[in-house]
């Protein structure tokens, strides 16, 4: 069997599993960006009176950084996973059948990536229902989902260096508030000018920024090169490390590959 | 016409980081159709051996074969032709029989359509088509060491490795995988069993090695290492007056005054040796009113091997050697206990 349809075959897998456990592998990730979404649209909506404020409807503010958001509170489940299925000795099963290792690491981090779409699908809807517009039309949708999909990817890969170096399947569990402080140093909330001075230092340090600065321009726009080519740009040096890092620990913790 | 040999092991080695010597220079061979029994305690190197010859673990030192392919240098040849179930039956919670088959099946690279057909097929006869469409997470021990061999059969393998597939298992899992270790013996495969079960591998296999401290302490067919090196109990009951008499004869240093008559008398060896030991009491003219005897166990041969560190190899020496002459009805000791 190619590599290419063992990793069909385990993403499946995956999604087939993923569905037996509906709330922890599809519900999850939305619960909380929705809540916040909802709430902070509803309770902090005078914001956008603030001198300076780039929109009047704060919900459209928010919509696309949410969005980008479900793929920080989305990923986990799949690090969980990979850390059981060696443990149970899966991945030597996999092995005796000339599965290559990596096919089952690859196809967790894709399960990761996969469960965010169902999620930010769910957020773009309940942001248009609440008034925001998408100037950029389908194309900025498009490039929206694989912004958010690439950022999974590359944000999910922490956790699985984590799960891997420990061999804890629970150790992803402790990386889950770290959304909560990459959130508010960044320009989620509002817009850059009007965050502290050292906030906007740290911000402009922290990727997710980035997302949110893209996620903006590509759905209430303007869609301009700059801010599309650095988060594209950060997302992916942020891939190549954490998954390099990962698939080094999965060596390391799988007994080569 | 000899048969060809399954599984070859040659010297082999394994050190682990931080200087753990699992393995220490093992070497054995299994022949085509036999059940081998690979017997020890836990942390003797058991599974280490089988990682080794299932290409999952490299040996530091030494070569295997399996059915004469290279383990360390032509792992893909060698994985085509075994199957195997490791220690703890490795079972994704969430997936039902016969996905777990199916997925098996499609990975070894049978189509869609004979992955389904073989999985029907194996559940079957795995005794587990009514459990089929039920995730593994509600299986009991018996119904998932089962689903796990037969995830190893997928392939029908030439040599099937079974590490240690009753350890937890309640009495009526461990006789339904005795049931399936004989009927796999009967159709003439290839079997290597390993386990810390002493009746399991008197029960199913044709060779026992048994192995202690990384090394193999000894090897061959469970009847041959009780003669080797097992002891016999005999008891006889004689007449008071003939004690001393009997102690004369058989062992200078034993019997006590016995409450009821009896006597024990450890003899070296199988029951072949009774013979010559009832020859020497009633040379000596000692009156034997009743005799009986305890064949020896597979658990004699493994505590005078592992317990007492008895050297395996030469045997014969002490054969028929009367080791101790004991009173009532005692649990036979090892020599030098």
């Amino acid at each position: 069997m190619s590599p290419f349809a063992q990793l069909r075959l385990l993403l499946f897998r995956s999604l087939r599993e993923g569905g037996r456990n509906p709330v922890l592998a599809y519900a999850l990730p939305i619960i909380i960006p929705l809540a916040v979404l909802v709430l902070v649209a509803k309770t902090l909506y005078r914001v956008t009176d603030l001198p300076g404020f780039p929109t009047s409807n704060y919900a459209e503010w928010m919509t696309p950084a949410i969005i980008m958001l479900t793929a920080m509170t989305g990923v986990g489940y799949a690090a969980t996973s990979l850390v059981v299925d060696i443990q149970s000795g899966f991945l030597d099963r996999l092995r005796l059948l000339d599965v290559r290792p990596p096919a089952l690491l690859m196809s967790r981090v894709l399960f990761d990536v996969v469960r965010v779409v169902p999620a930010g699908a769910v957020l773009l809807v309940v942001g248009l229902l609440l008034g925001t517009r998408l100037n950029e039309g389908v194309l900025g949708v498009v490039l929206l989902f694989g912004l958010l999909v690439l950022w999974a990817a590359a944000y999910g890969g922490l956790y699985f260096v984590v799960a891997l170096t420990t061999g804890n399947a629970q150790a992803p569990l402790a990386l889950a508030p770290l959304f909560l402080p990459l959130q508010f140093l960044s320009t989620q909330f509002v817009p850059r000018s009007l965050l502290p001075g050292w906030v906007q230092a740290v911000a402009a340090w922290n990727p997710f920024t980035y997302m949110v600065d893209a996620a903006r321009a590509m759905t209430t726009g303007p869609m301009t090169f700059a801010p599309v080519a650095k988060a594209v740009g950060v997302a992916l040096a942020m891939l190549v490390v954490t998954q390099t890092a990962s698939l080094r620990a999965y060596k390391r913790a799988s007994g080569g590959l | 016409m000899s048969p060809r040999i399954a599984i070859e092991v040659d010297e082999l080695t394994k050190e682990f980081p931080g200087g753990v010597r699992a393995l220490d220079g093992v070497s054995f061979t299994v022949d085509e159709g036999e059940v081998f029994g690979y017997l020890g305690r836990n942390g003797a190197g058991k599974s280490t051996t089988v990682r080794i010859l299932t290409t999952l673990l490299r040996p530091t030192s030494g070569t295997a074969r399996v059915l004469g392919h290279d383990v360390s240098s032509d792992g893909g040849a060698v994985r085509k032709v075994f199957g195997a179930a490791l220690q703890d039956a490795a079972l994704d919670e969430l997936m039902t029989g016969r996905e777990h088959l199916e997925m098996a099946a499609r990975l070894a690279g049978r189509s869609k359509a004979q992955s389904v057909a073989r999985a029907a097929e194996l559940l079957e006869s795995f005794g587990l088509r009514a459990a089929a469409d039920r995730i593994a997470a509600g299986y009991s021990g018996g119904m998932r060491r089962r689903l796990d061999v037969a995830m190893a059969m997928v392939r029908r393998p030439e040599v099937l490795f079974l590490d240690e597939p009753t350890t937890g298992l309640d009495p009526q899992g461990r006789r339904a995988v005795w049931d399936l270790v004989g009927d796999l013996r009967d159709t003439g495969s290839t079997v290597f069993l390993t386990t810390q079960y002493l009746a399991e591998a008197d029960e199913l296999s044709g060779r026992v090695a048994v192995v202690h401290d990384g090394r193999i302490a000894a090897i061959g067919s469970p009847q041959e290492l009780k003669d080797r090196l097992g002891t016999t109990t005999v008891r006889i009951r004689v007449p008071d007056a003939d004690e001393q008499r009997i102690r004369d004869a058989v062992a200078p240093n034993a019997v006590a005054p016995a409450a009821d008559g009896w006597l024990e008398i450890t003899v070296q060896g199988g029951e072949a040796a009774v013979p010559a030991v009832v020859g020497q009491l009633t040379g000596a003219g000692a009156q034997v009113d009743r005799l009986s005897i305890r064949a020896p166990s597979l658990e004699d041969v493994f505590v005078s091997l592992t317990g007492t560190q008895i050297e395996s190899s030469p045997g014969g020496a002490d054969h028929g050697k009367i080791t101790a002459v004991r009173r009532g009805l005692g649990v036979p000791s090892g020599p030098g206990r």
